[in-house]
């Protein structure tokens, strides 16, 4: 089931700048994070999720998606690198990455935003301090924002189980 | 027509509508330089393949033709005279090329004016430059006769091809992919249809699953390819291979109408090489062998396919030689895949099987043909990737049978949905055999053995797989239980499940990049209902157990088995660490005591008092307490002097029976499990006990002598330094060269000491050396250099790659010196235990 969302509109807008870069926000576990927009292409509310055994602890399971079997991935797990932390979300944003559909799960969505390259600040240095590695961090109205690196959430790890 | 023509001429046409919009391009802005060279591949290429053909028509137009491009893409400015004359040339090679289609053959008339023409503009370009055109003069001297347009289409191949159109294959993928979706929609409804019935929906419902049926069969069929398509290079490599091994060969093709999906038949391309070539170089006979044999002289190939339900078979039969049984398993053994005792019992199919080992030739001569690394074992692999299986059956003198069996298509498989812990799972019907309910009163049991399950069907024992266990999914126990049989190859075991939920027929889609590690899935897919589900990998299921390596290799584990194959053993059968019961050979047990009294703590480990010395008292699952202990029967394994005694529950018995492991153990105190009586029972590893109680006894090699790995090149070295290696004590395996030596040591072969030559080719003994020596655990394998002199620089290099000594070649006293030296470096005890165990060997 799909709700509609400023992100369930197509791809990337022609207008991006190079300085300045859109970014969708989500809330994970009370903490909100940027994701980069351009990888987004959905937000829906999962239905049934078929558990994957084996599968590495950020891996809730697969799921249907209009006929499209995507990995649903937990960032909750994933930013705690905790396998037993619960994720009882069903909010999920569609990510095509690496040619790989997944659904990363979140507890809730925010909108997407416009981030003015003047509004980046330097890297707090104890920001990767919980081994969640931070591409940028910018300074917003009463919030400041760290953007995920995708390639870092998706990158789980295949050895535990 | 010819086969290769025909490629030809459609491959042709292909790059000319390719082309045609290149071509009107190049007629408005002729200085393009991609565009020019890309004109430039089309006409080379044409010319390269009709030279091939002998279409010599087409061969001078294209020489011409490319020769004027040639300068064009060189760089010379385009002149609109040049740029007509290229169209012109290449509107005529379209004509050649219509004209042949239809009479296979090149039209009568030749193209002297226009390539005199080109040759002209070649002239004008580089002044003098008439080298190709002396060349052609003689064309020129005969009348320009224009090209008559072909007739009607007169044969019924050309009318045929008329019906044809050539469709890219993207396209026919995209509607395969539709297709696959419109599949799984109707299952969907139909799905809906059932739970509520609706009356005036039921007829049009039946005719949708229908029309969705036959499309997708339809959709199947036109990716469908004949096989001939593969099998027309085949004469043509036959022809080369006859000429290249000097053999006369002959190829018999049946059944090339058998139709597979395409891209299938890409994957089938290279094994079906590959097997041709090793019929051809290994297979056959030369000639005069073959008539000596009383055989006609020129060797047969037969290649044939058929369609079987569900599958095609395609076989490459010779009537050569055949496979050597006993080489291969010579072979076998001196790679440690097989143990010595087991060697005899092996049927020819598991015989046969290792020839499809990684490195396992038996080719005496490398040639070029094959033998070169690539072997049966990646064809093996190619044909399994696809859910495909090759075996191969052979008479001696008579010749050799490959059987390829290979799936329809890759895309649809019918499966058999299971149910485990309240998950569903895809299980590929072409390997289920049977499903099997083990509720109450079901005649079939399962049984516990050393930790693992089995399944006693009928008179086998088979493997059986918990999926509850592997995926650690919940149990219900209230639920019917069934066992799902699967064959795979020579292998046959089960799979436990809750329940089979459905037949179905999916669409297999291959896991993302982010879990396709998980072996034991091939892939995943969407059923009926819209949920999802994950394809079960046979294969990936049976090997994450360890079952096929065993099945596949014979045995893989090294450790040594001191049973006395098919002769009756005499075992004390014994009930200890709850399961199955235990037995272990009498040979081994000194003598039988009850633990009474005596028996304390020391170090940590249970002793007690035994003809005056501490004995270590040992439980099947290790530690126990006095308790445990007291009053109970011990087994006390007699090892050298050195005893350890081994506390069981009960002794049952002590019975003569054949002692034949069906199931190979991975946990350790475990060899495997046997069928004594009526009974199945576990095997009891002793030299796992005396590990633990006694771990210095075990490095000196309690079960076995000291093991020699000899690595020579010349078989002379071999056959005269073996024998003498063997005399002095020690078990000899031999390798002819460095890699066959690693490859040994990459197996697990444990060898107490390494003698190699120096000199080989391919890998000498000091890189050989330096190569075992990065492993860490051979640090203190003890290596030693055959050299044919002993002068200091050769002992200097030995040194410095990690050798511990150099000897003579000839100089035998001094490698039996030296080999005890360093191997006496292990030894804690005296000699005393080894002549004891040589003994026992013996008897």
């Amino acid at each position: 089931m799909s709700v509609p969302r400023p992100a369930d509109r197509p791809r990337a807008a022609p207008t991006v700048e190079i300085v300045d870069r859109r970014c969708f926000t989500v809330v994970s576990a009370g903490r909100t994070y940027g994701l980069p927009v351009e990888h987004i292409h959905t937000v829906f509310e999962m239905t049934a999720v078929t558990p994957v055994p084996l599968a590495p602890p950020a891996v809730l399971g697969l799921i249907n998606l209009r006929g499209k079997i995507v990995t649903a991935v937990s960032l909750r797990r994933r930013l705690r690198a905790d396998a037993s932390e619960p994720d009882g979300s069903r909010i999920a944003v569609g990510i095509d990455y690496r040619n790989e559909n997944f659904a990363l799960v979140v507890d809730e969505v925010g909108d997407v935003l416009t981030l003015e390259k003047a509004a980046a600040i330097a890297m707090p240095p104890h920001l990767g301090a919980e081994g969640v590695p931070i591409e940028a961090v910018y300074r917003l109205e009463g919030l400041i924002l760290p953007i995920l690196d995708l390639e870092w959430v998706l990158t789980f790890g295949k050895e535990r189980s | 027509m010819d086969e290769l023509l025909n490629d030809f001429l459609a491959e042709t046409s292909e790059h000319l509508e390719a082309a045609a919009t290149q071509l009107v391009m190049f007629e408005t802005d002729p200085s393009n330089a991609a565009i020019v060279s890309s004109i430039f591949r089309l006409v080379h290429t044409i010319k390269g393949t009709c030279g091939f053909l002998g279409l010599t028509r087409l061969e001078a137009l294209t020489h011409a033709a490319e020769a004027v491009i040639g300068r064009l893409r060189d760089g010379r400015a385009a002149t609109p005279e040049m740029v007509s004359l290229i169209l012109a040339a290449v509107d005529r090679i379209k004509l050649i090329l219509t004209s042949i289609e239809a009479d296979a053959a090149e039209p009568p008339g030749d193209d002297a004016a226009l390539i005199g023409e080109l040759e002209a503009q070649l002239d004008a370009v580089e002044f003098g430059e008439a080298a190709e055109a002396a060349r052609l003069e003689p064309m020129l001297a005969s009348a320009p006769i224009p090209f008559a347009a072909p007739a009607t289409p007169s044969t019924g191949d050309v009318a045929k091809r008329s019906e044809t159109i050539r469709v890219d294959v993207s396209s026919l993928e995209r509607i395969m992919v539709l297709v696959s979706e419109l599949v799984l929609t109707r299952n969907q409804l139909l799905e809906i249809h059932r739970r509520k019935e609706d009356e005036a929906v039921k007829a049009p419902m039946q005719r949708l699953s229908s029309l969705t049926s036959d499309l997708q069969d339809s959709v199947m069929r036109a990716r469908m390819q004949p096989l001939s398509r593969l099998f027309s290079r085949l004469p043509r490599l036959i022809r080369e291979l006859a000429v290249e091994t000097r053999k006369k060969l002959t190829l018999v093709i049946d059944g090339g109408e058998t139709e597979l999906d395409r891209q299938l038949i890409e994957v089938v391309r290279d094994p079906l090489t590959h097997i041709l070539r090793n019929a051809a170089d290994h297979g056959i006979e030369l000639p005069a062998e073959r008539l000596a044999a009383g055989k006609p002289e020129a060797g047969t190939v037969r290649i044939s396919a058929s369609h079987e339900a569900g599958y095609i078979a395609v076989s490459i039969a010779d009537d050569g030689r055949g496979l050597d049984i006993e080489r291969i398993k010579d072979k076998a053994l001196a790679r440690g895949l097989v143990a010595a005792a087991d060697v005899d019992d092996l049927q020819p199919e598991q015989v046969y099987r290792f020839i499809f080992l990684p490195e396992f030739s038996t080719a005496a001569v490398v040639t070029s043909i094959s033998g070169r690394g690539v072997g049966l074992d990646v064809v093996r692999e190619n044909i399994e990737t696809i859910g495909g299986s090759i075996n191969v059956t052979s008479t001696l003198g008579k010749g050799t049978s490959f059987n390829l069996k290979i799936p329809l298509t890759l895309a649809i498989a019918p499966s058999l949905i299971v149910e485990a812990g309240q998950q569903r799972f895809a299980l590929p019907q072409q390997s289920v055999v049977e499903a099997i309910g083990l509720g109450e009163g079901s005649s079939h049991r399962v049984e516990h053995v050393q930790g693992a399950m089995v399944l006693r069907l009928r008179e086998a024992v088979v493997p059986l797989v918990d999926l509850h266990d592997t995926f650690g999914l919940p149990r219900d126990a209230a639920r019917a239980r069934l066992a799902v049989v699967m064959r795979f190859g020579a292998l046959s075991f089960a799979v436990l499940v809750d329940s089979v939920a459905d037949v179905q027929e999916i669409v297999v889609k291959p896991l993302g990049a982010s879990l396709a590690h998980l072996s034991m899935f091939s892939g995943h897919t969407i059923l009926g209902d819209g949920s999802v589900v994950l394809i079960l990998d046979p294969v990936g299921l049976a090997r994450s157990h360890g079952l096929t390596q065993s099945l596949e290799l014979g045995v893989q584990h090294i450790p040594e088995r001191f049973i006395p194959p098919r002769e009756q053993t005499r075992l004390v059968l014994f009930r200890a660490g709850g399961g199955a019961l235990k037995v272990v050979p009498l040979s081994l047990i000194s003598r039988i005591e009850s633990a009474t009294g005596a028996i304390g703590v020391s170090d940590g480990m249970l002793v007690m008092q035994h003809r005056g010395f501490l004995m270590p008292l040992l439980t099947l699952n290790g530690g126990g307490t006095v308790e445990d202990a007291a009053d109970h029967p011990v087994l006390v394994l007699g090892i050298g002097g050195e005893s350890v005694g081994l506390v069981v529950d009960e002794i049952l018995d002590i019975v003569e029976d054949f002692l034949d492991i069906e199931i190979a153990s991975g946990s350790p105190g475990v060899i495997g499990s046997a069928r004594i009586a009526r009974d199945v029972v576990e095997v009891i590893d002793t030299s796992h006990f005396v590990k633990l109680a006694r771990p210095d006894a075990l490095a000196r090699g309690i079960v076995s002598r000291f093991s020699v790995l000899l690595v020579d090149d010349r078989l002379f070295f071999r056959d005269m330094l073996a024998p003498l290696l063997a005399a002095a004590g020690y078990r000899v395996t031999t390798a002819q060269s460095g890699r066959d030596a690693l490859f040994l040591l990459s197996q697990g072969a444990v060898f107490h000491a390494i003698v190699t030559d120096t000199d080989m080719p391919d890998m000498d003994g000091y890189s050989l050396t330096r190569e075992i020596k990065r492993d860490p655990r051979n640090a203190n394998l003890p290596v030693i250099a055959l050299a044919a002199n002993t002068a200091p620089i050769i002992g200097e290099a030995a040194a410095a790659s990690g050798m511990c000594g150099v000897v003579g070649k000839f100089d035998r006293a001094a490698l039996i010196a030296m080999l005890r030296d360093n191997l006496d470096v292990q030894t804690l005890g005296p000699h005393g235990l080894e002549e004891r165990i040589i003994r026992e060997f013996a008897a």
